[in-house]
C-alpha cells in the first residue's frame, strides 16, 4: 500500500510546471522557425498581396499612365474567357497523362529495379539521371537531339526502319511535351514505389507462395494493396510540381503550335509578359492560386483519411 | 497425411569455402507424427525448415512427401502449410481473408471457404476477430491466425518456426499445449522448429537435436533424456543441464574427486580418461561415511516443487561447478560444505573423452 501512495500526488508535479509556461515553451518551438517564415512571407505572400492588389486594376505596360481601378471586371473577365478554358483543359489534361504514365513506368521500373542482379547499382543510378537533370534542359534536350525531324536520334531511328520522319513538336506537341515530363518523372515514381517494395516484409511474400499464389497474384493480392499509400503520396506530389509545368512548354512548344500546349502558368506568362496586362494576368492568377489550394487541399484530406485509415488497417 | 522424409539432404551456401547450413540430413518424419527440431542459434534448423517448404534450395539429396520426390517443386504445389515466426498475416486482409486466402486461390465456392474459416475460426477461438485486420489483434491472437491459415488448408503437412517466440511466458505454456492437442486432433503430420528444448521436449513425439548443420539424434524425448548419443545431447537436453566432467578412470571406476563410479571394463578399454555425466537429480546429498565427493554450496535455487544446490567441486584436479537436485524442505545452507554422492549408479552417463560418443554401459 505504502508503495502505492508515491503515484497519486506523482502526476501533479509535472502538470503544474507545464501549467506555469506554456506560452514560453511555444516561443520557444517557434523562435528557431521565425527568419523561414519572415523569408517565406517576403519572397510569396508580399508578392502575392500585391497580386491580388493589380488584380482589381486596370494596368497594360504597353499604355502607361492607364492604370486605374476597375473593381472586379477583371475576374468576370476570366470566367468568360476561353483561351483561360482551354489552357484550363490542356492543363489538366497534360498533368493526368504525365502522371499516370510516369507512375505506371515507375511500377514497373521499381519492380525490376527490386530483384538482385550485377550492376543494380549502375542501373539504378543511370534510371534516376532523367528526374537530376533541369526541365529547360531537358526540354531542349528533347526537342533537339531527340526528336529533331532532321537530326534528332528518334527520327534516325524511324528512318533506319524505313519510315518517313516526323516532326514531333509540331505534329504531335502535346504528346512530345508529355514524353518529356515522364521521361524527368518516371524516376521520381520509380523511388517512392521501390521504397514501398523494400519495405515489405519478405515472409509475408514467402507465406504468399505458400498459399499458392504465384508470381501476378501476389503482386496483385499482397503487393499492391501494399504499396498504396507509396503510390497515392507518388501521385500527389508528382501532380503538385507538374501543375507548375512551365520550363520544358517554353523550351519546345512555346504553347504551340496554336494553343494546343498552353496550360495556366504558361497562359498566364503569355498574358503578364508578352501582352503586358498585368491587371489581367493578376487576377487569373489569383484565381488560379485559389483552384490549385482548393483541389489541393481536397486531394490531401482524402489523402490523409485514405493514410489513417490504412494505418488503422495494416 | 503423409510421410516426410529427408534423403541425405543437403543446403549449401554459395561463398569460400561454401557455408554449409543443412549437411546430409537423413530423417523420416511417420504419418501424422510431431517432429521437433530443436538446436542453438544457427544449427540449421530453419534452413532444414525451409528446404521442406521449398523455400531453400536443396543442394544435394532429396526431399520427399508422401513418398512423392518435391525436391525440385515449387512451394505452393508440396500441399503443405507453414506458420512464420513473424506470424506473416496479410497486413491489409482481415483475419477471415487471411485465412481464406490459400483457399480462394484454389477457386474454392465461396460458402466452402466461409464454412471452413468458420469452423476454423471456432476451434481457435477467434470467431470475434474474423473482421478485424491484423493490426487490431494481440500477438497471442495474431498467432491463432496465423495457425488458422495453415488448418483451413488442410495440408498434409504442419511446418513451424518458432511459433511462440513472440508470446510472453504465460502464453507459452498456454500456446505449446493448444498446439499439441490441436495437431493429436487434427492427426497432421507436423515439424516443429524450437530452439526451447522445454517445447522440444514437452511437444514432440519425437525431437531432431542439431548442431552446426549435422542431426545428433532424433528420438522419442525419454530416450534423449535418458540415453544422450553424445556430450552434446546430454548437455542440450534437461534443465538444468547434465553435469559433465572428464575424469581419470582405472579399473575400479572412473573417479569423480573421492567418489568411485564403476564402469564396465569393456566400454571404457584403453582409456585413461572419460567423460562422465549426471543429471542434478541423480545426484544427492550422504552422510559423512558413505561414498561421496565435498562440494561448497554457492547459491541455492527454491523452486517450490524443487531446490537445486549449485556449487563448486575439486574434481580430477580441478575446480568445477556442480549443480544437484535436493530435497527442497531440508536444503543446505550457502557457504556449507556438503558430501554428494550418486543416488543410482544406473543414471550415470559415460562419453568418449574425445569423440564426445557414448560408451556403451
Ligand atoms: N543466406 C545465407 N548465406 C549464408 N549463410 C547463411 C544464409 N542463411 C543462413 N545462413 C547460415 O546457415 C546457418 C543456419 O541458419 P538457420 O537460420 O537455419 O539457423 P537456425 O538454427 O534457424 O538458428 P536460429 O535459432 O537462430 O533461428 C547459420 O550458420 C547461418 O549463418
Ligand atoms: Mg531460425
Amino acid at each position: 500500500m505504502a508503495t502505492l501512495a508515491p503515484p497519486v500526488s506523482g502526476p501533479a508535479m509535472p502538470a503544474a510546471r507545464q501549467a506555469a509556461s506554456p506560452r514560453r515553451e511555444a516561443w520557444q518551438r517557434r523562435l528557431p522557425l521565425t527568419p523561414a517564415l519572415i523569408f517565406m512571407i517576403i519572397v510569396t505572400q508580399i508578392p502575392f498581396v500585391f497580386t491580388v492588389i493589380f488584380s482589381f486594376q486596370s494596368w497594360n505596360l504597353v499604355r502607361p499612365h492607364s492604370q486605374h481601378w476597375v473593381g472586379l471586371e477583371n475576374y468576370a473577365n476570366v470566367f468568360t474567357d476561353s483561351a483561360f478554358r482551354d489552357a484550363l483543359l490542356t492543363e489538366i489534361g497534360m498533368t493526368a497523362l504525365a502522371v499516370a504514365i510516369s507512375m505506371v513506368l515507375g511500377i514497373g521500373l521499381a519492380v525490376l529495379l527490386d530483384r538482385r542482379f550485377p550492376g543494380r547499382g549502375v542501373v539504378r543510378t543511370l534510371l534516376i539521371a532523367p528526374f537530376l537533370i533541369m526541365p529547360t534542359v531537358a526540354g531542349l534536350l528533347w526537342k533537339t537531339t531527340m526528336l529533331d525531324p532532321v537530326y534528332g536520334i528518334v527520327n534516325y531511328l524511324l528512318r533506319l526502319c524505313g519510315a518517313a520522319p516526323v516532326d514531333f513538336v509540331n505534329q504531335h506537341p502535346m504528346a512530345s511535351i508529355v514524353t518529356v515530363l515522364v521521361w524527368q518523372w518516371t524516376p521520381f515514381m520509380m523511388l517512392i514505389v521501390l521504397a514501398g517494395l523494400q519495405s515489405q516484409s519478405n515472409e509475408v511474400l514467402e507465406a504468399a507462395k505458400v498459399d499458392g499464389a504465384g508470381a501476378w497474384t501476389t503482386f496483385r493480392a499482397i503487393t499492391v494493396p501494399h504499396l498504396r499509400p507509396y503510390i497515392e503520396l507518388g501521385v500527389l506530389l508528382g501532380a503538385i510540381y507538374l501543375v507548375n509545368t512551365f520550363d520544358v512548354i517554353y523550351m519546345m512548344t512555346q504553347g504551340g503550335p496554336g494553343t494546343a500546349t498552353t496550360n495556366l502558368p504558361y497562359y498566364l506568362y503569355q498574358r503578364a509578359f508578352l501582352g503586358f496586362d498585368v491587371g489581367q494576368a493578376s487576377a487569373l492568377g489569383v484565381v488560379t492560386v485559389a483552384g490549385t489550394i482548393l483541389v489541393a487541399s481536397v486531394a490531401l484530406r482524402m489523402l490523409f483519411t485514405v493514410f489513417a485509415t490504412t494505418e488503422r488497417r495494416a | 497425411m503423409a510421410e516426410v522424409r529427408y534423403a541425405e539432404a543437403s543446403r549449401a551456401y554459395p561463398g569460400t569455402p561454401p557455408v554449409v547450413a543443412v549437411d546430409s540430413l537423413e530423417l523420416t518424419v511417420a504419418d501424422g507424427e510431431f517432429l521437433v527440431l530443436v538446436g542453438p542459434s544457427g544449427s540449421g534448423k530453419t534452413t532444414a525448415l525451409r528446404m521442406l517448404a521449398g523455400l531453400e534450395e536443396v543442394t544435394s539429396g532429396h526431399i520427399t512427401i508422401g513418398g512423392r520426390d518435391v525436391t525440385h517443386v515449387p512451394p505452393r504445389d508440396r500441399d503443405i502449410a507453414m506458420v512464420f515466426q513473424s506470424y506473416a498475416l496479410y497486413p491489409h486482409m482481415t483475419v477471415a481473408q487471411n485465412m481464406g486466402f490459400a483457399l480462394k486461390l484454389r477457386g474454392m465456392p465461396k460458402e466452402t471457404i466461409a464454412e471452413r474459416v468458420t469452423e476454423a475460426a471456432r476451434l481457435l477461438d477467434l470467431e470475434k476477430y474474423l473482421d478485424r485486420k491484423p493490426k487490431a489483434l494481440s500477438g497471442g491472437q495474431r498467432q491463432r491466425v496465423a495457425m488458422g491459415r495453415a488448418i483451413v488448408r488442410e495440408p498434409s503437412v504442419f511446418l513451424m518456426d518458432e511459433p511462440l517466440s513472440n508470446l510472453d511466458a504465460k502464453l507459452r505454456v498456454e500456446t505449446r499445449a493448444n498446439i499439441a492437442a490441436l495437431q493429436s486432433r487434427l492427426g497432421t503430420t507436423t515439424v516443429y522448429v524450437t530452439h526451447d528444448q522445454v517445447e522440444a521436449m514437452t511437444m514432440g513425439h519425437r525431437v531432431a537435436v542439431l548442431k552446426d548443420a549435422v542431426l545428433q539424434q532424433c528420438d522419442t524425448p525419454r530416450t534423449l533424456y535418458e540415453r544422450p548419443t553424445n556430450v552434446f545431447v546430454a548437455g542440450f537436453i534437461g534443465s538444468p543441464a547434465m553435469n559433465l566432467y572428464t575424469v581419470p578412470v582405472d579399473e575400479h571406476g572412473a573417479r569423480l574427486g573421492d567418489l568411485v563410479v564403476p564402469v564396465r571394463r569393456d566400454a571404457a578399454a584403453g582409456l585413461a580418461t572419460v567423460t562422465v555425466g549426471v543429471r542434478p537429480e541423480a545426484l544427492c546429498l550422504v552422510g559423512a561415511d558413505e561414498d561421496g565427493f565435498k562440494l561448497a554450496v554457492e547459491l541455492v535455487e527454491e523452486l517450490g516443487a524443487d531446490a537445486y544446490v549449485h556449487g563448486r567441486a575439486r574434481l580430477a584436479d580441478e575446480e568445477q561447478r556442480v549443480v544437484v537436485r535436493v530435497d527442497p524442505r531440508d536444503p543446505p545452507a550457502i557457504g556449507q560444505t556438503v558430501r554428494i554422492g550418486v543416488r543410482d549408479h544406473g543414471e550415470v552417463h559415460l562419453f568418449h573423452p574425445d569423440s564426445g560418443e557414448r560408451l556403451h554401459s
